[in-house]
C-alpha cells in the first residue's frame, strides 16, 4: 500500500490500531562535537512534526546512535582519540573540548590500517559499546534537549539495527537493487541504475560499510512495518536521500523527503569537522537567551521554534540573527499569555497529501494575524 | 617456451605496428619506455578514436570470455578495424545489465546476463552509461581454480582447435586481467587465432613463464615495480592436437 485516505486520518478519537504508522527518521547527528544552530534547526523541525503528527498517527522517530557509530567517521574519531590521548577522564569535558579534538581528528593524516577499527566496531556491534567521549557529549545533549523542550528518541539508549549487513545485502538483492563486488575484493554498491540513479557505494572495498548501508541496516525492517515513511535529512545529502527512497518505496508504505538547508553565520555555512562553531553553539545560544531571572522555559522553547522553524523556514537563505530570536521570544511570551476564544486544536490541515503534519505550516499559522490561534493545550503539546 | 626481454618487445612492437602502422615512424621499438609511450600517442578523445564498453555485474571467467569472443566475432569488418586502430580500448563498468536494459541498448548481452557490450563508438557515446556506473574495481586476483573449458561460440568455420590461455595471477587484480584478457581475446579473434568451435582452457598461474607449448599470441605490459622491464600477462598457446590433450 502507498496511500492513507486522509479521511481515515481525521478521527482522533479512534482505536489506535486504525491510526496511521508514520515513521520519523531523521538523519542523526553524529555525538563528536557541539550541537551548533544548524543542528538544532533539524532537531526542533523533526520535534515539531513529531509531537503533531503525534496527534493524529501512531509515529515512530527513529534516532540512534547505535546504528550508526559503526561508520568511519565514528570508530575513527574514537581510535585517534584512544591513540593520542589514551586513558583520559572525559567526565568533566565540554562538547567545545571534545570538538577540539574531532577538529584535529579530522586534520591528522595519519591513516591506520583498518584492523585498527575493528575492536571498536566488534564492541559496537556486540553490545552497543559507546566510547567515554561520547557518552559525555550524549549526556551534555541530553541536557540541552530538556532545556530546549526536546522529546528525547533515546540518545543515550542501545538501539541496533533490525538487519546484519550481511542481511541488509540480501535484502537489497532481493529487491534487485545490490551490486555485489565483495568476492573480487571491491566495493558493494547500491544500484538504482533502472530508475537513472547512479551507482552507490554502500560498502568500502574491505568491507567497512558507510553511513548508508547504516541507514539501510536500520529503515528496510522498519519501512515495512508503517504507512509512512519521513526522511529528514540535510539538502546535501539529497542524492543519497533520493536512493533511500527507491530502496523504501520498493517495501511498501510511501516515502516523503524533508531536505532542510543550514543555518549560515554572517553569511557562511561551515561544517563542524572543520570548527567554525565557536561561540555559535547551541549552549553559547542559551546562555545568551536565559541570563537574568526573568527565564521562562515556555517561552524560550515556543521562541525558538517560532523562529528555526516559520522565521529561517526550510532552505538557508537567511543567515542567523539574535535580534530576530529575541523578537521571536517576545512574540512566544504574547502567545502564552493569551488564550484564544475559539482556539483551533486541529493539525491535520498543515498537510497536503501526507499524513506527517507540515512543521512550518503549523508554526507559521501561530504568527498568521487572522487566522484562529491554536489553544494552550496544543501549544503545549506540540511547542513546549 | 622461455621469454626474454628481447622477445616481448619484438611482439609488443608487432602489436602496436599491426594495430597502427602509421605510427612506425614515431616509436622507438629498442626501449621498453618507447614502445610503452606509443599508446599514450593515441588519445581516447581523438577524432576517429573509439572505444568498446562492458558493464559487469561479476567476473564468471567461462561466461564472460564466451561472452567476450562472441562480442568480437559479431562485430562488422569495419567496426573491427577501427576498434583495432585505438588498440581495442575498452572501459570495463561495474553495473547490472539487466537494470540497464531498458534505457541503454546494448550490442551484445552474455547468456547468464552477467555482462553486457556496446560497440566500439566514440567516447562520447557511452558518456552517460560511463556517468551513471563506476569502473569495476575489485583487488583481488582471479580465482586460481578449477581450470575451466571455454567452447568459443557459433557455428564452426574451419576444424576447431584447442589452446591453453595462461593468465597471470601475481600481483594482478582481477580488474587488470580484465585489461589483459580482452585484449588477447579479442585481438585473436580478429586475427582468426580463435573461432567458433574452438576450446580455451583458462589456466590461471602466477606468471606464465616456461610454458612447454609455444605461444600463437601474447599480451605484454610493463612490470609494476620497474617500467623498464616487460611482463607478459596472458599468454595464448598455439593449437594442442586433441590426441595429445
Amino acid at each position: 500500500m502507498s496511500t492513507v485516505h486522509l479521511d481515515r486520518l481525521q478521527a482522533q478519537t479512534a482505536p489506535t490500531r486504525d491510526r496511521p504508522r508514520v515513521l520519523l527518521a531523521p538523519i542523526t547527528i553524529t555525538p563528536t562535537k557541539p550541537l551548533t544552530l544548524s543542528h538544532l534547526k533539524g532537531l526542533l523541525w523533526t520535534d515539531v512534526m513529531y509531537r503533531a503528527t503525534a496527534q493524529l498517527a501512531d509515529v515512530t522517530y527513529r534516532y540512534s546512535h547505535t546504528t550508526y557509530n559503526v561508520t568511519e567517521q565514528t570508530l575513527g574519531f574514537w581510535e585517534h582519540l584512544d591513540r593520542t590521548l589514551g586513558d583520559v577522564d572525559y567526565s568533566g569535558w565540554t562538547e567545545e573540548q571534545i570538538g577540539e579534538c574531532y577538529i584535529r581528528y579530522r586534520a591528522d593524516e595519519h591513516r591506520p590500517p583498518p584492523s585498527a577499527f575493528q575492536p571498536y566496531a566488534d564492541a559496537v556491534e556486540q553490545h552497543g559499546w559507546t566510547h567515554p567521549a561520547t557518552s559525555r557529549v550524549l549526556e551534555l545533549w541530553t541536557s540541552l534537549y530538556d532545556r530546549l523542550g526536546l522529546h528525547d528518541p533515546g540518545l543515550r539508549e542501545h538501539q541496533p539495527p533490525g538487519l546484519g549487513l550481511a542481511e541488509m545485502i540480501d535484502r537489497l538483492d532481493g529487491l534487485g537493487m545490490c551490486l555485489d563486488l565483495r568476492e573480487h575484493g571491491g566495493p558493494v554498491y547500491l544500484d538504482a541504475t533502472r530508475f537513472g540513479l547512479p551507482l552507490r557505494q554502500i560498502v568500502l572495498p574491505g568491507g567497512r560499510p558507510n553511513y548508508l548501508a547504516c541507514a539501510l541496516r536500520e529503515l528496510i525492517p522498519l519501512a515495512a512495518e508503517h504507512d509512512e515513511v519521513v526522511l529528514i535529512y540535510d539538502r546535501e545529502l539529497e542524492p543519497d536521500y533520493l536512493l533511500l527512497q527507491r530502496v523504501l518505496s520498493a517495501l511498501g508504505p510511501a516515502v516523503r523527503r524533508v531536505s532542510l538547508g543550514r543555518v549560515p553565520v554572517a553569511g557562511q555555512v561551515l561544517s563542524a569537522r572543520h570548527g567554525g562553531w565557536q561561540g555559535n553553539t547551541v549552549g553559547d545560544l542559551l546562555d545568551r537567551l536565559t541570563g537574568g531571572d526573568t527565564d521562562d522555559p515556555a517561552a524560550l522553547r515556543l521562541g525558538l521554534r517560532l523562529y528555526f522553524i516559520a522565521v529561517l523556514g526550510q532552505g538557508q537563505s537567511q543567515s542567523f540573527r539574535d535580534d530576530l530570536v529575541v523578537s521571536c521570544l517576545a512574540k512566544a511570551r504574547k502567545l502564552l499569555a493569551t488564550t484564544p476564544e475559539r482556539p483551533d486544536a486541529s493539525v491535520s490541515k498543515h498537510r497536503r497529501d501526507h499524513v506527517y503534519v507540515d512543521p512550518y505550516r503549523l508554526t507559521s499559522a501561530l504568527l498568521a494575524r487572522h487566522q484562529p490561534k491554536p489553544g494552550p493545550e496544543l501549544i503545549s503539546a506540540v511547542f513546549t | 617456451m622461455s621469454l626474454s626481454q628481447e622477445l616481448l618487445r619484438a611482439e609488443a612492437t608487432r602489436r602496436i605496428l599491426l594495430s597502427r602502422p602509421d605510427l612506425a615512424a614515431r616509436i622507438d621499438p629498442s626501449t621498453t619506455r618507447g614502445l610503452l609511450a606509443a599508446q599514450h600517442l593515441v588519445d581516447a578523445d581523438e577524432p576517429g578514436e573509439v572505444l568498446a564498453a562492458v558493464v559487469m555485474r561479476r567476473f564468471d571467467p567461462v561466461s564472460w570470455v564466451r561472452g567476450t569472443c562472441e562480442f568480437a566475432l559479431g562485430l562488422t569488418p569495419e567496426q573491427a578495424a577501427t576498434w583495432r586502430r585505438s588498440f581495442t580500448r575498452t572501459v570495463f563498468l561495474a553495473g547490472n545489465p539487466e537494470n540497464l536494459r531498458e534505457r541503454f541498448s546494448f550490442d551484445h548481452v552474455a547468456e547468464d546476463g552477467s555482462a553486457a557490450w556496446t560497440s566500439p563508438a566514440p567516447a562520447a557515446a557511452s558518456a552517460p552509461l560511463r556517468r551513471l556506473l563506476k569502473l569495476f574495481d575489485g583487488t583481488q586476483a582471479v580465482p586460481t581454480h578449477p581450470a575451466p573449458v571455454v567452447e568459443v561460440p557459433g557455428r564452426p568455420t574451419r576444424a576447431p582447435v584447442r589452446r591453453d590461455l595462461y593468465l597471470a595471477t601475481a600481483g594482478v587484480t582481477v580488474a587488470e586481467s580484465l585489461v589483459s584478457l580482452n585484449h588477447l581475446l579479442v585481438e585473436s579473434v580478429m586475427d582468426g587465432l580463435l573461432a567458433p568451435g574452438d576450446r580455451l582452457v583458462l589456466r590461471p598461474v602466477p606468471r606464465p613463464a616456461g610454458i612447454a607449448t609455444p605461444f600463437a599470441a601474447l599480451r605484454i605490459g610493463a612490470e609494476r615495480a620497474n617500467p623498464d622491464q616487460l611482463r607478459c600477462f596472458a599468454y595464448l598457446t598455439e593449437g594442442i592436437d586433441h590426441d595429445q590433450a
